[in-house]
């Protein structure tokens, strides 16, 4: 994987976004669909549209039930349909791709890459409501917002937004800056507040400051008041790789009081 | 949410990655990376790597500490200034047993 990660550095032209996008797109194409699949599951529509149902009052007539109306003197009187089955799905979805320097160094920026194409080209066959796609790092970059459809040149223009050099991997103000766009998204949103789900997909390496682990804790808390939901993602590219070198295997040493404690690091 | 509290207690970590050339001081395979204070110099790193949960030395060993070649005099936050490189970076950290004599620093 060693010529992809060297040709996402120095994304210039919007070809190459596009060949590069393009690529993705081929390696990932099963894996996308099967997970269609399984998110049609989870993602479960939550926008009433379709009209149902014997009702007495309603919205549109049922046509099948106006003879029987008639021939029963009118006493068979449900003939309303109702909107009452969610059939549309009204999600707003926040992917987060870590874009920090550490992403090319474990070697992770191109699964970064697979897994955002694979999971944006699946909720957008899906019609799962909107989508935004940020960039984080030392800032938060926003390379695609809420309001801008999904459409076929999204995703080269999202891949012009990566360079994987940014110097910092600050997830608190990622996760303080997401819950600042949800809550302009909510506000802007056309489905009513009740019926609008927020979501948010971090995709990182894994490699975070552990003294953040307090602050970002402490804002997640206000994301579950708001509910936003957030999922932390680590890829790992874990084939070429030796023991012990995986996140998951990343232990950390502190020195307190003079003494020195190991920890489990990382995210 | 209190800001400039969290820039003043965060302290920077970086991943470093140690090699010997020595086969009796290699660390098993799964014990090489490690996530250390930015703040440590030749000296904390020594202690680090003599721990238990690392090396686990009868008796200290007095460890140097090569970066590209050239020894570590500085804090690891300091060589990364220094060479334009971030805390993003896995530091190589090659390490021999000292030679360097002890500093004289006073005498009473
Ligand atoms: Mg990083």
């Amino acid at each position: 994987s060693t010529h992809l990660d060297s040709t996402t550095v120095s994304l210039t032209s919007a070809a190459e976004a596009r060949q590069q996008w393009t690529h993705y797109e081929t390696i990932t194409r099963d894996l996308s669909l099967s997970l269609t699949e399984q998110l049609r599951l989870i993602l479960a529509p939550t926008l009433a549209t379709k009209m149902r149902g014997d009702y007495r009052t309603g919205k549109r007539l049922n046509i099948k039930r106006i003879i029987p109306y008639i021939a029963s003197q009118y006493k068979r009187d449900k003939i309303w349909m109702r909107r009452s089955v969610p059939s549309k799905r009204s999600y707003q979805i926040l992917l987060a791709v870590d874009d920090s320097k550490s992403m090319l160094e474990s070697g992770s920026s191109s699964l970064a890459f697979e897994t955002l194409v694979m999971i944006s080209k699946s909720l957008s066959m899906l019609e799962v409501g909107e989508i935004c796609v940020v960039g984080f790092g030392e800032k938060v970059k926003v390379a695609h917002d809420f309001e801008t459809p999904f459409s076929s040149d999204a995703g080269p223009k999202i891949f012009q937004n990566f360079g994987f050099d940014q110097s910092r991997t600050d997830v608190t103000r990622l996760v303080r800056e997401s819950i600042a766009l949800f809550r302009t998204a909510r506000q802007k949103a056309s489905s009513s507040p009740t019926d609008l789900w927020q979501l948010q997909l971090i995709i990182s390496d894994g490699v975070c400051d552990s003294s953040e682990h307090d602050s970002i804790r402490r804002l997640l808390r206000t994301a579950i008041e708001e509910r936003i939901m957030m999922v932390f993602v680590i890829v790992d590219d874990v084939r070429n790789k030796k023991k012990g070198e995986s996140v998951l295997d990343l232990k950390e040493a502190k020195f307190v009081k003079d003494e020195i404690l190991f920890g489990s690091g990382g995210c | 949410m209190a800001d400039s509290d969290e820039l003043s207690t965060r302290q920077g970590q970086v991943q470093v990655y140690f090699t010997t050339n020595s086969i009796d001081i290699e660390l098993p395979e799964g014990k090489r990376q490690l996530l250390v204070p930015t703040d440590v110099r030749r000296y904390g790193l020594s202690q680090i790597l003599n721990s238990e949960s690392m090396l686990d030395t009868p008796a200290p060993i007095p460890f140097d500490f090569l970066i590209n070649g050239t020894f570590l005099r500085t804090t690891l936050d300091e060589y990364l200034t220094a060479n334009g490189l971030s805390s993003e970076t896995t530091l190589n950290l090659q390490y021999v047993r000292s030679l360097i004599p002890p500093l004289y620093e006073a005498s009473f």
